[in-house]
């Protein structure tokens, strides 16, 4: 079937409309991720756990989808020669977040493990502040394709937000290793604390990576 | 006459042509080197809009390079023009920086120093003012345009996307611009010197409009131009790739700025209103579309700030400085050498003996 040509200003707009959403997707999966943890915490998992999951899903699998998408429109395009390297750069570490947090619920799926009382505050605490650092991931980036000059503003957050997660994430392995838990329990909980550890690093990532591309692109 | 005076005028052509090759990677070398459009439609463009500004605009420089000398016989024409495309030809080979315009006005005063001819030391001194003129201003408006550009991009806040989509018409635009002022300032070194020996008479198209004898010697030597841009992908993405670090939208900055040079020393309604004004008139001379775009490239670096200027490198414009002394030195030899061959052994008469020569 023969391609439908575009007017390189709907092609524009087409394609700014896909990058936005994209952030709009890993943002609201974040979002989604954190409900969803919290509410396995406190409730285990049910029906609703199950539906966020389900949503969880289906935003990583739509992210993979305008990930795609958006890279070939760029390449077969021949769109921002200079920068479309760094701008897909950016789109794999947005995805990535998508994929980890996606991981991590679902091996709380699987696993099904019983988080002690003792440790639900803390426990939510820690996986709302890995989602802050994807959520500034999310405003830096978009701050990128507007005025690379401020994401300097928002980087220095998901740093912020970053080590606030890994300190949290430490003391609840502290205090799960100090507690009477039977030792595959605590390794079981150590590696579920990891993984939400996890999203917080590569959100990291994704800040230092963009601190480079928004230089670039100032210079 | 027709075919004898197209024989002689091949030179001029020759000399077109490889200006075209050479000076269309001025223009849109930036934006074909960083892929921002396609080779054919760069050349396309560059084509059209060179034609142009020949014909329409070509007119200014024409008569300031005809105030160095007017060469009055065909074969003199000839071979000035033939001086100066070898002079092109042999400095290219040899990796040196070279301009048309320079060579051509080293053509003429190795024709005035063998036809007896004085130069008119005060056109002479016009011109090689402007050689020194035109980086200095490419460097200016550059400057000021890199720094309103970016005030702009910065106050509007365009998506990258949307950034993208204009700089990609921009240098469309910009590199039409540059094309038509190339053609309107460089036309006088292809064609210029053939003017005064030129067999064309006025041409009514349709009824329409009318092109003057000049115009069509102007067009000829445009089309020349013209045909030189599609031989120019391997400069073109030569030269985008040097200056590509300036990014697309520096590289934008750049043709701007080099075009705005170009049409100064070759607009005639420019030089009425400065006169109008009060102020000295501009010299309407050809000036090196090469060495406005390096003195672009410069301004650019100087308006990022201390870390931009240690990025200029300082020995290619020491050589494009001892390019200024080698190239018309070069030119006026072997020109002179070759109008002798012409006259000896060609038994061609290369100049005719006038009594009062024109002065500017």
């Amino acid at each position: 079937m023969a391609e439908l040509k575009i007017s390189p200003f709907r092609r524009t707009q087409v394609l700014k409309s896909q990058i936005d959403e994209m952030l709009d997707v890993v943002s609201q999966g974040a979002l989604t991720y954190k409900h969803g943890i919290e509410h396995y915490v406190r409730h285990g998992w049910d029906e609703t756990a199950e539906q966020k999951f389900r949503q969880v899903c289906e935003f990583e699998d739509r992210g993979d989808n305008l990930r795609g998408a958006i890279g070939q429109a760029l390449y077969t395009e021949m769109l921002l020669p200079d920068t479309s390297g760094d701008v897909l750069g950016l789109l794999s570490s947005l995805d990535r977040l998508l994929d980890d947090m996606m991981h991590g619920f679902m091996i709380l799926r699987i696993e099904r493990p019983e988080i002690p009382p003792e440790f639900h505050d803390t426990w939510i605490e820690c996986a709302g502040l890995a989602v802050d650092t994807v959520e500034q991931v999310v405003v830096a980036a978009r701050s990128y394709f507007r005025d690379p000059k401020t994401a300097r503003d928002h980087i220095h957050k998901i740093h912020f937000y970053e080590s606030e997660t890994e300190d949290t994430a430490l003391r609840i392995m502290e205090q799960l290793f100090a507690s009477d838990l039977p030792l595959d329990r605590k390794m079981q909980l150590r590696g579920h604390v990891w993984l939400i550890d996890r999203v917080a690093d590569v959100a990291d990532d994704a800040g230092d990576a963009l601190a480079i591309y928004a230089v670039k692109r100032s210079v | 006459m027709g075919l004898t005076f197209l024989v002689f005028l091949s030179s001029g052509l020759f000399l077109g042509w490889s200006l075209g090759a050479n000076d269309a990677a001025n223009v849109f070398g930036t934006a074909v080197g960083s892929r921002m459009l396609r080779f054919v439609t760069a050349a396309g463009v560059c084509a059209v809009f060179v034609v142009l500004g020949s014909v329409i605009s070509g007119a200014g420089a024409s008569r300031g390079l005809g105030e160095l000398g007017r060469v009055n016989a065909l074969g003199g024409s000839f071979t000035v023009a033939l001086g100066a495309a070898l002079t092109v030809y042999g400095m290219t080979k040899l990796g040196l920086p070279v301009s048309t315009t320079q060579a051509i006005v080293g053509g003429i005063v190795g024709w005035n120093v063998f036809s007896g001819t004085p130069t008119d030391l005060g056109a002479l001194s016009r011109i090689v003012g402007t050689w020194i003129a035109a980086p200095l201003l490419g460097a200016l408006f550059a400057l000021v345009l890199y720094r309103a550009t970016e005030r702009a991009i910065h106050h509007i806040k365009p998506h990258l996307l949307w950034l993208d989509q204009w700089t990609r018409i921009g240098l469309l635009a910009a590199g039409a611009f540059g094309a038509y002022s190339l053609g309107a300032n460089n036309i006088a070194n292809v064609v210029g010197v053939f003017v005064p020996a030129s067999p064309f008479g006025d041409l009514s198209i349709g009824g329409v409009f009318t092109l003057t004898g000049h115009q069509r010697l102007f067009l000829m030597g445009g089309l020349a131009i013209a045909v030189g841009t599609f031989f120019s992908r391997r400069v073109m993405l030569t030269v985008g790739r040097s200056i590509v670090t300036v990014g697309p939208v520096g590289g934008w900055v750049v043709v701007m700025a080099q075009a705005l040079v170009l049409l100064i020393f070759s607009s005639q309604s420019l030089e009425a209103f400065v006169v109008r004004l009060g102020l000295p008139p501009i010299p309407l001379v050809p000036v090196s579309s090469s060495q406005a775009v390096v003195g672009a490239v410069c301004g650019l670096a100087l308006a990022r700030g201390i870390k931009g200027a240690r990025q200029i490198k300082w020995t290619v414009l020491r050589n494009i400085a001892l390019g200024w002394v080698a190239t018309p030195a070069l030119a006026a030899a072997i020109t002179y050498v070759a109008l002798y061959f012409v006259q000896n052994v060609f038994e061609q008469p290369v100049y005719q003996v006038v009594t009062g020569v024109a002065g500017g």
